[in-house]
């Protein structure tokens, strides 16, 4: 093997010997390494039920607090107004006719028929097996057509070029970003870190098909609905009390 | 009839003027491209509410009209009008260089254009917007085919079927064009399916104006003589178009006014009290469609140039308008997330935008490439007849 | 002619790949580690564009988040501290790890546009 790394060996010889060693790359995955290493499956589908009458405003300012420090994002220096990331934030509406007024938190919904994984050009924007629509910010070419296609308004394009980031959450400059429902956190078998801050009931997250989990069964007990269910997309995020 | 093809000359000082004045706008667009990448879309005016601006309202300009620039070409080989037939070439050029120009636009404004590629190779069907990409890439095969046989005598025969192959085409891609918006259910002001076939009556009228303004101007230029035969006839199509914009345009309205679920979006363009309303009703309703009527129809006007070149240029600007208001517009209304329910907090309100001077830049760049294209390629190939006097253009035509 | 600078050329460049092929110099951990963590230097070489782009999406895609072949796991390892200050070098930075070849062959890193350059608080291997 030569010593000499210039451009066309580096080129030839990575082509030529790819197909090989990638499928011995696989086999080699499968026997050195134990944990986690499985696909997740359809098996699950992960959800969130937000209970508005038991959620306090302060805890929904928490739940945005948190899910910054977790992933993040809020520390823009140039980006302004609208242009600033928000993965998840607070609403609060009033009833027209009655005047009651709710406050909610509002996060990709992850939807079981996303819009936004329809439009994407790319496939960038995609929904795991297990439910959770992620935006694969490698094939992301921030054309921002998802953005246009959101019904909740839940993406952001992250408008500067960032440092810092955390580890276990890459974003970059010129691509689209949501919330992800911390599928790092979920993956290694924890909850969202919104739903970590909030330590009541008010927001419960689970197997949306496990019949034995809370929020199963909570869903078959209490009123419950989706945001914009007239547009028949089966969110995995649910609310009672609007 | 021998129509008889020949190169501009392009040794004048006007035509380097030209060259230079274009060139310099698109340098300017370039640098501006280089600003947004460099430090990121917070130089721009778009944000998470109006993710789309002013290049994407020039990018779709562009791309609508270079589809209906074909039209002449068509009704030339599709429907067999023989006075257009002269025409063709050039139509071809102007719809093929109005298509380069406006994507340009569109891929200099992503978030990575650098990923360009990644859009070629990484498809999702589902997706209109990569159907897009697939039709937009066709389509200048496609034309570049139906011009070669129209170029190559030998070829001439075919020239019918080329350009059946690529009306349809055209079709095609207006309707994919329109369908980007049309198939956004979650916005009130696109969830439309006739914003398909609407962009296609736009494609024939801003595209007409263009190839009119493009016509009279290359023949003004280089001395030749151009008809009245030609001329009035384009006029009165140009008419014909406008007019048909203007229908769809009211049975857009008129249906989403009817459907009370509607009405916000519809109060909100037509009645509110802010820059949409009123580029809707002085700009794109009476500067871009009734003021060019009545210079084409008016019977003092008939056969003016310089009002038929008005009236091009403001069915233009029409278009600009109207595309503002569809896309940026369209975007600023806030979607309807809680029926019944006013949001106090967190969303909501018409969204703020202000074009920034990059993005105009980059938008005005994309016609110049455009246009400059135009320019050297006539002087480079044979697209221009030699003359399109009433003789050789409509020898059968009554004066 | 031709061939003469073609080959001082190359001379030249392998000798000063030569000198940074061992990268191992720095105070990093794995500059500290006599463990193997992973396939030999060429192997590594020649294939982490493929090993990198395959984890990538076995593990934004399937979800499997194992060490090998992690970028992250990259980095944590990799990275140098710098003595004085106690902060680690960004290792996308001139003269450290992904730059010392990747400058000499001038193949742009798209990687750290996103990815965070020094290892995070809790990192641990």
């Amino acid at each position: 093997m030569s010593k000499t790394l210039n451009r066309r060996d580096f080129i030839k010889t990575t082509s030529a010997t790819t197909v090989g060693v990638a499928a011995i790359a696989s086999g080699v995955t499968l026997t050195s390494f134990a944990a986690n290493d499985k696909s997740v499956t359809n098996a699950k589908r992960w959800g969130m039920l937000i209970d508005t009458n038991k959620l306090t405003e302060t805890e929904i300012d928490g739940m945005v607090g948190a899910c910054r420090k977790e992933n993040g994002w809020g520390s823009e220096v140039h980006s302004t107004g609208n242009q600033k990331p928000t993965w998840i934030k607070k609403l609060k509406v009033q009833d027209k006719a009655t005047g009651k007024i709710t406050d909610l938190p509002l996060m990709c919904q992850h939807c079981e028929e996303p819009p936004c994984v329809d439009v994407c050009p790319t496939n960038a924007s995609m929904k795991r097996e297990d439910g959770i629509v992620l935006v694969d910010r490698h094939l992301c070419i921030g054309c921002r057509y998802c953005m246009m296609a959101c019904p909740y308004d839940a993406r952001s394009f992250v408008h500067e070029d960032l440092t810092d980031q955390k580890e276990h959450m890459p974003r970059g400059k010129g691509t689209v970003e949501s919330c992800t429902l911390c599928v790092h956190k979920v993956d290694n078998g924890e909850s969202p870190a919104c739903v970590a801050s909030v330590n009541s009931d008010a927001v419960i997250f689970g197997d949306l098909y496990d019949a034995n989990s809370k929020i199963n069964q909570t869903l078959k007990k209490i009123q419950s609905t989706q945001i914009r269910a007239d547009l028949n997309l089966n969110t995995g995020v649910r609310y009672s009390g609007i | 009839m021998n129509i008889r093809y020949e190169q501009t000359q392009g040794r004048s000082l006007g035509f380097y003027a030209l060259i230079a004045g274009l060139g310099v706008l698109i340098l300017a667009s370039l640098g501006a491209v280089y600003y947004m990448e460099h430090h990121g879309h917070y130089v721009t005016g778009m944000n998470n509410r109006i993710v789309w601006g002013m290049p994407h309202v020039f990018a779709l300009f562009l791309i609508v009209a270079a589809s209906g620039a074909l039209n002449v070409a068509s009704i030339a080989s599709v429907f067999n009008k023989k006075m257009y037939k002269p025409l063709s070439r050039l139509s071809g050029l102007v719809s093929l260089a109005l298509l380069a120009g406006g994507l340009m636009v569109l891929v200099l404004d992503l978030g990575r254009p650098d990923r360009l590629i990644v859009a070629m190779t990484e498809y999702n069907f589902k997706s209109i917007f990569a159907w897009n990409i697939i039709l937009y890439n066709g389509f200048f095969v496609i034309v570049a085919v139906y011009l070669w046989m129209m170029f190559e005598r030998r070829m001439n025969k075919f020239t019918s079927k080329a350009g059946l192959a690529a009306f349809s085409w055209r079709l095609i891609l207006t309707t994919g064009t329109g369908s980007i918006f049309g198939f956004l259910v979650a916005r009130q002001a696109y969830d439309a399916v006739i914003m398909a076939p609407m962009f296609i009556i736009m494609s024939f009228a801003f595209g007409l104006a263009f190839f009119i303004l493009i016509l009279m101007a290359s023949y003004k230029w280089t001395e030749r003589p151009l008809g009245d035969a030609v001329v009035n006839r384009l006029g009165n199509l140009l008419g014909v178009f406008v007019a048909a914009v203007m229908y769809f345009v009211a049975v857009k309205h008129l249906g989403n006014l009817y459907l009370a679920e509607n009405a916000g979006v519809e109060n909100f363009i037509l009645f509110g009290d802010h820059i949409y309303t009123n580029l809707f009703w002085y700009g794109q309703i009476i500067l871009g469609g009734l003021i060019p009527m009545a210079l084409i129809y008016h019977p003092a006007l008939k056969g003016n140039r310089p009002a038929l070149g008005l009236a091009s240029v403001l069915v233009l600007i029409g278009g600009v308008i109207q595309l503002y208001i569809i896309i940026v517009g369209g975007q600023a209304y806030p979607m309807e997330m809680f029926p019944g329910k006013e949001i106090l907090e967190g969303y909501g309100g018409i969204a703020a935008y202000t074009p920034s001077l990059p993005e105009i830049t980059l938008g005005i760049g994309g016609i110049a490439v455009a246009l400059i294209a135009v320019a050297f390629l006539v002087k480079f190939l044979p697209f221009l007849p030699e003359s399109l006097a009433d003789e050789v253009a409509d020898p059968h035509h009554k004066s | 002619m031709y061939r003469l600078l073609v080959l001082f050329l190359s001379i030249a460049l392998s000798v000063s790949i030569a000198q940074a092929s061992n990268d191992l110099s720095g105070n990093s951990k794995a500059a500290q580690s006599t463990e193997k963590y992973h396939d030999s230097v060429s192997v590594i070489r020649k294939m982490h564009p493929e090993f990198l782009n395959h984890k990538r999406d076995k593990t934004l895609r399937q979800g499997v988040r194992t060490e090998e072949n992690s970028l992250k796991g990259c980095v944590n390892c990799h990275a140098n501290k710098d003595e004085k200050t106690n902060q680690y070098h960004p290792v996308n930075e001139q003269d450290q790890f992904c730059s010392t070849c990747h400058q000499k062959v001038s193949v742009s890193v798209d990687c750290f546009s996103c990815h965070r350059t020094t290892p995070g608080k809790g990192a641990s291997l």
